[in-house]
């Protein structure tokens, strides 16, 4: 038996669900009729459970939600949003504030008891908030390694945290994360680009791979995508889709900074600005980094040797950068077999020079999303 | 049939050309479409309003328990189930033989895209004419806002106002 928080102003509706949870499903029911009586209650004997409605009187649900996160001691309740408010931008609101599942009103009562009861059983459903949990991997330079780093990174995530990651290869020109992976990039985005409307969760889980370590992977077409390429919209809504799904997704994007990459990089909560240590890498990176200047908080510069022999001193790239190196990946000569054989190092050969820095790149990575996340 | 979990109550989106206004609406024995196309009343009564700017729809700036809303300045309304929108005379199976026909049609602010479900042939000025009535019923609409290309809403029904149409673009027949 578990006890459950129920904050509705719908005196009807709060009875209704009180008898299903009760009666139905053997739990404690604690009911509230408004906002700031159920956060108090809640604070004074945290429940195991809360179901917050959004449209009532005084604070709304969302805030509800943002301040049980806020408070250490309520912090770790699961919350299910309930509202009648059933559009996407709804649910992505109730995400970002930090609802673990979002249901729209009217719905059955078996589907709102089945929520409850796999969320009590401890199943994995809280999705990334807003900003926090994605990590945007770019260049302005093609051919610095910018993929073969995200897919080594979100690898290594995939493996540190139950699998609950996804990578998104948004490369317009025949990218190349399905082909590190192993995988035969059908089907990918380009069927959801073409939609009238941003892709739904449903439409994107379709797309979505599935990698033997658990990592899932939304590739982009083989084939080239002639003009105007991915919409804002489009690239967004797999974003969202997928952050409501997984912990941690990975995005790899093209060498371009059109509206939907920056759409993208605005998301993120960390965002790897690759580079190599030859003039015009520099170049490309002091540009990127005097354009997202609003972004460089977020930045991690990372320097990716990628071919072998001496390369020019960290130190005084990061004077001619104003910014300190995150990661200095070494050249791996075991990448080259890797990558003709579709098997990545994190995953074929974890204490590899790469990998190894790859997976130190993911622990400093992942604390900056759970600042941007608090 | 699963037992669901509402009141007496339709919960819906109501837009004007600036706002997204959710809200229940007491309905007694009719359906949305019979209220709104109610000429003894030019307004629609909301219980538990929440407002929201058309640009931040998901934002509610402001709350009210009850309040009354104009018809005539409705764009369109939105319901999650598309038999919430059907007229209780069409309800009982006066649609049998019924086809649905894709339908592309504007309004300030929104390009909406849906089905509409029509009977024998289609005669434009009679889907059009607010004779009779003065929201068309469309079925699964996906709505696009014009300027904020990154906003967009679905309803299983929508009523759209006609007098706020600008274009009605019918699909070929499939």
């Amino acid at each position: 038996m578990a006890r459950i928080l129920a904050i509705d102003d719908n005196s009807d509706l709060l009875r209704m669900i009180e008898g299903l949870l009760r009666e139905r499903g053997g739990h404690e029911v604690i009911l509230s009729a408004d906002g700031e009586d159920g956060l108090a209650k809640a604070a004074a004997n945290p429940p195991d459970l809360a179901i917050v409605d959004v449209m009532m009187p005084g604070i709304t649900g969302y805030d509800v939600c943002r301040r049980l996160r806020q408070q250490p001691a309520t912090a770790e309740i699961p919350v299910i949003i309930l509202t009648a408010r059933g559009q996407e931008v709804d649910r992505q609101a109730a995400m970002e504030a930090g609802a673990d599942i979002y249901l729209a009103k009217p719905l059955t009562m078996a589907e709102l008891l089945e929520q409850v009861n796999r969320l009590l059983a401890g199943k994995p459903t809280r999705p990334a908030v807003a900003g926090a949990g994605i990590i945007a991997m770019l260049s302005l330079r093609g051919g610095v390694g910018v993929t073969t780093l995200a897919v080594n990174l979100a690898l290594v995530l995939a493996q540190q945290g139950d699998g609950r990651t996804c990578l998104i290869d948004l490369s317009p020109s025949s990218g190349s994360a399905a082909l590190q992976l192993g995988l035969r990039p059908d089907p990918n985005w380009s069927t959801l680009s073409t939609l009238g409307a941003p892709p739904s969760p449903a439409d994107v889980d379709t797309c979505v791979l599935g990698h033997a370590s658990g990592l899932r992977l939304l590739p982009a077409p083989f084939t080239p995508v002639v003009g105007v390429g991915l919409r804002s919209d489009a690239a967004l809504g797999m974003l969202t889709a997928l952050k409501g799904r997984y912990c941690t997704v990975v995005v790899d994007l093209p060498s371009v900074l059109n509206e939907s990459t920056i759409a993208i990089l605005e998301s993120a909560g960390a965002i790897g600005l690759v580079m190599t240590s030859d003039p015009p890498s520099i170049q490309a990176t002091l540009g990127t980094l005097q354009a997202l200047r609003d972004l460089v908080p977020r930045v991690h510069i990372i320097l990716n040797h990628i071919i072998p022999g001496e390369q020019a001193p960290v130190q005084a790239l990061e004077r001619v950068l104003r910014q300190q190196l995150s990661e200095v990946v070494p050249y791996d000569p075991a990448q080259a077999r890797a990558l003709s054989r579709g098997e990545p190092l994190a995953a074929s050969a974890p204490d590899s020079p790469l990998a190894r820095s790859v997976a130190l790149l993911g622990t400093r990575l992942q604390p900056t999303l759970q600042q941007v996340a608090g | 049939m699963e037992e669901m979990l509402r009141t007496g109550k339709l919960g819906a989106d109501f837009f004007t050309h600036s706002y997204r206004i959710s809200g229940q609406v007491d309905i007694r024995r009719q359906s949305l479409a019979d209220i709104l196309n109610d000429r003894t009343t030019a307004f629609i009564g909301l219980e538990d309003a929440y407002v929201s700017p058309l640009d931040r729809p998901a934002d509610i700036v402001a709350t009210y328990a009850a309040s009354n809303l104009v018809k005539g300045n409705l764009t369109f309304v939105t319901v999650r189930h598309g038999e919430d929108i059907i007229s209780r005379k069409d309800s009982y199976g006066s649609y049998l033989g019924s086809y649905l026909r894709k339908v592309f049609l504007t309004v300030p602010a929104f390009e909406i895209e849906g089905y509409l479900r029509l009977s024998g042939k289609v005669d434009l000025r009679r889907v059009l004419t607010v004779e009779s009535t003065d929201f068309l019923a469309v079925l699964d609409a996906r709505i696009q806002a014009s300027i904020h290309q990154d906003i967009g809403f679905t309803g299983g029904g929508t009523l759209v106002n006609k007098r706020h149409i600008g274009a009605f673009c019918l699909a070929e027949e499939e």
